[in-house]
């Protein structure tokens, strides 16, 4: 893993980006207003799950009219991401924020996915009351949380110097 | 005298405390990262309803009714999350001209988002024209630059 994290580190393309005045600033921006549209839009479906707020809207109506515009934002987010990380592998390599926030991002994934594949086969049942199921609920609440984490992580990875303890004696950056 | 102002809240043991509590800026960055979201969601729904995407099964009123108090205690958040950063590091956002283009910015968001969109979102549908549409794309582009110098402001100061 190292030393794919080094290979990518050595590339010309990564060097250019990491010595590029604008690149960083442009690139991080458009990651944190990217979030905003992505997280934003998924916070608010994940709170309609849990019946915080829009409980008047048709739970259906959220996944078909604003998912694209959240899933655009999720694909400027992973591109700026993805050049983030391009541009200074070793900056984040050993970086314990940048770990969690995959983990979360991972789990969110799969929770998004057990949630289609499994509870909202059935939304028909509940898409227009307020009594939404409690796997539904569950799946909203945890996919806040995860959510609320990447978020959380993600601007953590900025302190290198307030990593957990245990994950420094690993020594992994050495 | 707006030097000053800002010298004296840099100078407030408050500040001092902020800068040495290892914790304090990260944890409170990370709240008012969270707040944004919340707060980007909350516009965003009614912006893109304006622009007639969207939830458009719902109106624009009902929609906007029901995200309203999301939209305001998550702008209460930034500004209580954002207010410690501010004081802790008075100087530098006092030197940042990004600080006052988002100042300056927020100031004209709040006036735009509690006249113009609010009378436009409550409107009875369809008897304003194109006006819906102007209002949506204002009220994004307002905001987005808002985050855009705010996140400039810890890049580039």
């Amino acid at each position: 893993m190292r030393s794919a994290f080094e290979w990518v580190d050595a590339l010309p393309s990564s060097i250019a980006l990491r010595e590029s005045l604008n690149a960083y600033p442009t690139l991080l921006t458009t990651h944190v207003v990217s979030m905003c549209l992505f997280a934003g839009l998924i916070a608010f479906w994940d709170m309609r799950l849990v019946g915080l707020t829009l409980r008047k809207v048709p739970v259906s109506n959220i996944p078909t009219r604003l998912f694209p515009w959240a899933l655009t934002g999720y694909g400027i987010n992973l591109i700026t991401g993805g050049l983030l990380l391009y541009s200074q592998p070793m900056r984040y390599y050993d970086n314990f924020y940048f770990w969690a926030k995959m983990a979360l991002m991972a789990v969110a994934g799969f929770n998004m996915l057990w949630f289609h594949y499994a509870t909202y086969k059935s939304v028909q049942a509940w898409d227009q009351g307020r009594e939404i199921p409690m796997s539904a609920r569950l799946a909203g609440v945890v996919s806040l949380a995860l959510w609320a984490g990447v978020v959380v992580t993600g601007r953590m990875m900025a302190y290198a110097g307030l990593m957990p303890e245990w994950w420094n004696n690993l020594n992994i950056g050495a | 005298m707006t030097q000053s102002f800002f010298e004296w809240m840099q100078g407030l043991s408050f500040s001092a405390w902020m800068l040495e509590e290892t914790w304090a800026s990260p944890i409170i960055q990370c709240m008012h990262l969270v707040a944004l979201v919340a707060f980007a969601g909350a516009v965003l729904v009614v912006d893109m309803r304006l622009l007639g995407r969207g939830l458009i099964k719902t109106s624009t009123a009902r929609l906007a009714r029901e995200l309203d108090r999301w939209m305001i205690w998550s702008f209460v958040a930034l500004f209580v999350t954002g207010a410690p950063q501010v004081l802790s590091t008075a100087l530098k956002q006092y030197y940042s001209p990004f600080f006052w283009w988002k100042m300056q910015i927020i100031v004209i968001g709040l006036v735009f988002t509690f006249t113009i969109r609010r009378r436009v979102a409550f409107a009875e549908e369809g008897t304003l024209g194109h006006w819906p549409k102007v209002v949506g794309v204002l009220s994004i582009g307002i905001w987005t630059s808002v985050s855009v110098w705010a996140r400039l402001i810890g890049l580039l100061s």
